[in-house]
């Protein structure tokens, strides 16, 4: 619909309109929006008094105090901004195996969902692409929900591929985006555990609220298509396993890939991040609306 | 153990190359997969299987299993076993079928008594069972069984046919030589003569019995041309008293010819019957009954002296027409341009006037005036138109009654000295009339014509045709007929013969007709249903002397050397073809059942 995908349903847009971002801090914005700035402003939330100094607008001056204090003060109030929100999307070469999971596309539809709640919110949303080929995705900030068929657009030409280093490139990223807020990054995090929390926790540190998405292959999850002798090749690294595959060697690799979730989730939680998986034999809008607290949305 | 085809054993061959192949089908798929974390873990696994790399499930150690086992098979491997085959010889002639004083008859006695014998046997090894009339043969593939050894045997009936002796003799002492057979039983009338063979357990049941028997019944027609025939019949007393045999000669159910005769002790007699009226089937049978029933009655028939069938072959056909005026003589002229050696098939002789065959023919032949130059005979021919006769043998068939100096040839041709065929009657200028035998057939050469002059009107020459007539016809010679168990050639024009007992079975001229062992009279079937009868006869009075059965002297190569063991290869193939049919089958179910399973599994 208007050059969104498939999934983006009237129904599914109604719904994801109901949805707003929850951030766990205030960050300032660049406009006026619906979340509380740590500035001072002119939204009817009181925040604190101050004297007056010439020039100050009459129409704050708190005349009650006046009157039991014979001083003038002026009254402040919390300002309100709109979410500088930043969608990372793992556009690695991971995130195109194996191929009929559809993981890419699913990072897609999530990336876009998430922008689109923003942007509905009236927030800003800034979409950075990790790795990958094809088009390039402008890393800047757009508002207005009908952006939202722009930034579908930019995502279509893009294709997984390429090696990046998780911490290291979001560091690199950091730097780039200077201004705090709230960050989305959808991948699988198929890498190496320490990687994932360094690259997490420069987030942490830089006071960004963060929601970790994991999008995983229901084939992938639970090892399903391999079968026997099989040589497995990482599509970033390219290293080679030579593995024998049977029911038993099956559950042990979907207990490993259960392990490895378990412990981003728990690294996640254990730092007040918020954390998501979704697995592409579910049903994505199911997903989306049950994951709501998990993904850091609120109605 | 060995193989009985070691060279099978190549295709073991086939097993690395089905590995190989194995290998090769079963190499490691390339798979690109998003990480290999989870991989890793996995890698232990492979290490610790035993001979690791690569993975060789259970079905593929079957199927080279299998494959092992079909190479093996092939090679035909086989085991020595001990065992102790066994031969059961169960005389089944004629003289079987007498009664014994318990009311049974030998053939049954011996039954019962080769059964007692089987049961002692260990039943260690194979089992053959023969039987010795007409000709000794075994009735079947060995046995493995007592049991199948016993059903056989309750299976035999005594035959109508007498043993050859001498056959007999042999048969048992080859078997009895046999290196494959450990022990030989023979139940039967005859005993065996000291020594007996170490191998062979003889089983007697030869008890003396009184017997009369019809020897033969031969008939005869004397004369060309007459309806009466003269009967012939043998009949013998093989009692040790004197006894008075009444003998009733029926012809199709009617009584033609009845004797009385008082015979001492083992004595025979003849009795002739010089004119009996024609009838198509006679039967004899001789009072009063006795132990034997079977040689109390003889049949014969009218078929063996049926009408003299001629073929003429002559470039003047009509000379065949005072042929045909003889009683009892049809002839069929034909031309020489039309004729061919298949045609004789149905004639039971040729005669060739002013020709002669391009071979030689298969059938008694007369040669009338035969062209010179014939490579066939090689008869030199002299020309005269003076010839006239100027001797004969006076003791020849040819010659009888012939009054030849009456005999006015008006003309003729003489013959030149001949390898193979002699003078009968000759003049000046040589022989006027040859005769000779070849390739068992009578030839007989005039060098007159006869033809044109029979009747009254030259008696002597009618007499000399038909002497030569009857002479190439076989007449005058008295025949025994056909016996039980010697089997005959199948005449012209016979497509089926039906048996006493009403089987019938199909037959091809020319070829012997061996299911000869029922006495009685046999229907030989021609085209459009035409049935000659032909009389078979047990026609032994050896065997009909059931009171002085002659021992059997059977010698054996190794007589002196007791029952051993035999060493006999025993298959294995079977027991692995079984094997290897369950393994598949087991394979192919197990297959079955998974594929149900990952069906159901599927969404």
């Amino acid at each position: 619909m208007f050059g969104l995908p498939d999934e983006f349903t009237p129904g599914l847009l109604a719904r994801l309109e109901r949805l707003r971002i929850r951030t766990r801090q205030r960050y300032p914005g660049l406009g006026r929006g619906m979340h509380l700035s740590p500035k001072r402003g002119s939204s009817l939330e009181f925040n604190d008094f101050r004297h007056y100094s010439p020039g100050d607008d009459f129409r704050y001056i708190d005349w009650g105090l006046y009157g039991r204090s014979d001083k003038l003060y002026i009254k402040l109030f919390q300002e309100e901004e709109d979410l500088l929100t930043y969608i990372f999307v793992d556009a690695s070469a991971s995130m195109a195996y194996p191929a009929g999971d559809r993981k890419f596309e699913s990072a897609i539809l999530t990336a876009l969902a998430l922008a689109y709640v923003a942007l509905a919110s009236g927030d800003r949303v800034m979409l950075r692409v990790l790795g990958g080929k094809g088009g390039k995705v402008d890393p800047s900030f757009v508002n207005g929900r009908h952006r939202i068929v722009e930034l579908a657009r930019r995502l279509a030409n893009l294709r997984p591929g390429g090696q990046f280093d998780f911490a290291t490139s979001l560091a690199t990223e950091l730097l780039a985006i200077r201004r705090a807020g709230k960050v989305f990054i959808v991948s699988d995090f198929l890498m190496l555990l320490k990687s994932v929390t360094r690259g997490l926790g420069m987030f942490t540190a830089a006071s960004m609220d963060l929601t970790a998405v994991q999008i995983l292959g229901g084939r992938e999850l639970n090892g399903q298509g391999l079968d026997g002798d099989v040589e497995v090749v990482d599509s970033e690294s390219g290293e080679r396993l030579r593995v024998s595959i049977g029911d038993r060697e099956r559950t042990q690799y979907r207990e490993t890939m259960m392990r490895l979730t378990r412990e981003i989730k728990s690294f996640c939680l254990e730092r007040g991040l918020h954390y998501a998986l979704y697995t592409t034999d579910h049903d994505f809008q199911n997903f989306f609306v049950r994951a709501v607290s998990d993904l850091g949305l609120a109605h | 153990m060995g193989f009985l085809y070691p060279g099978a054993l190549v295709f073991f061959a086939l097993v690395p190359a089905l590995v190989l192949a194995y290998l090769a089908r079963e190499r490691p798929s390339r798979v690109t997969v998003s990480s290999v974390l989870a991989f890793r873990a996995l890698r232990g696994f492979r290490r610790e299987r035993f001979g690791g790399w690569p993975r060789l499930d259970w079905m593929f150690f079957a199927e080279v299993f299998i494959l092992s086992l079909v190479a093996f098979a092939m090679a035909g491997p086989f085991i020595w076993k001990k065992t102790a085959p066994l031969a059961v010889v169960i005389d089944n002639s004629a003289a079987m079928q007498a009664l014994t004083a318990a009311d049974k008859s030998r053939f049954d006695v011996a039954r019962e008594k080769l059964d007692a014998a089987l049961s002692a046997e260990d039943g260690g090894g194979e089992i053959s069972v023969y039987v010795t009339a007409p000709q000794p043969r075994r009735v079947a593939p060995p046995f493995d069984t007592l049991t199948e050894a016993r059903l056989a045997l309750s299976r035999i009936k005594p035959t109508d046919a007498p043993n050859d002796q001498t056959t007999l003799e042999n048969f048992l002492g080859n078997l009895a030589s046999e290196a494959r057979v450990a022990k030989v039983i023979f139940a039967g009338a005859n005993a065996l003569a000291a020594p007996v063979p170490e191998r062979i357990h003889p089983i007697a049941v030869g008890d003396t019995v009184a017997n009369a028997a019809i020897g033969s019944f031969s008939l005869r027609r004397e004369v060309l041309g007459a309806e009466a025939l003269h009967a012939s019949l043998s009949i013998a007393n093989f009692s040790p008293e004197t006894r008075t045999l009444e003998l009733v000669v029926t012809g199709d159910g009617k009584e033609i010819a009845h004797a009385k005769e008082t015979l001492g002790a083992r004595e025979t007699a003849t009795l002739e019957f010089p004119a009996i009226p024609p009838a198509r089937i006679y039967e004899a049978k001789l009072a009063p009954d006795d132990a034997l029933a079977l040689d109390n009655v003889a049949y014969a028939t009218a078929g063996s002296v049926k009408n003299v069938s001629i073929l003429f072959i002559s470039p003047t056909p009509a000379d065949a027409a005072g042929l045909n005026s003889i009683p009892g003589v049809e002839v069929t002229a034909q031309s020489p341009d039309s004729y061919s050696p298949g045609d004789l098939g149905n004639f039971d002789l040729a005669i060739f006037e002013y020709a002669t065959p391009k071979e030689l023919p298969g059938v008694n032949t007369m040669l009338v005036m035969p062209p010179p130059g014939d490579p066939v005979f090689g008869l030199t021919v002299t020309p005269d138109s003076k010839a006239r006769i100027a001797g004969w043998r006076t003791t020849d068939p040819l010659t009888d009654s012939v009054n030849f100096r009456l005999l006015n040839l008006r003309g003729g041709e003489y013959f030149g000295t001949h390898p193979w065929m002699s003078q009968v009657v000759g003049g000046d200028g040589g022989a006027l009339v040859l005769k000779g035998e070849r390739a068992a057939h009578r030839f007989v050469a005039t060098g007159f014509n006869p033809f044109p002059y029979l009747g009254r009107r030259n008696l002597p020459m009618s007499v000399l045709t038909l002497n030569a007539i009857s002479y190439l016809a076989g007449l005058g010679a008295s025949s025994s007929g056909y016996r039980t168990g010697q089997p005959w050639l199948v005449p012209a024009g016979v497509e089926r013969v039906i048996l006493p007992s009403g089987r019938k079975i199909a037959a091809h001229p020319g070829t012997l007709f061996t299911a000869v062992s029922e006495q009685g009279v046999y229907e030989l079937v021609g085209p459009g249903g035409a049935k000659t009868p032909r009389a078979v006869n047990l026609a032994d009075l050896t065997e009909s002397d059931l009171s002085n059965s002659p021992p059997l002297k059977v010698e054996a190569a190794n007589s002196g050397s007791a029952a051993e063991p035999v060493m006999e290869k025993s298959s294995l193939s079977d027991y692995i073809l079984a094997v290897i049919i369950a393994l598949t089958a087991l394979e192919a179910l197990i297959v079955y059942r998974r594929r149900r399973i990952v069906e159901a599994a599927a969404p």
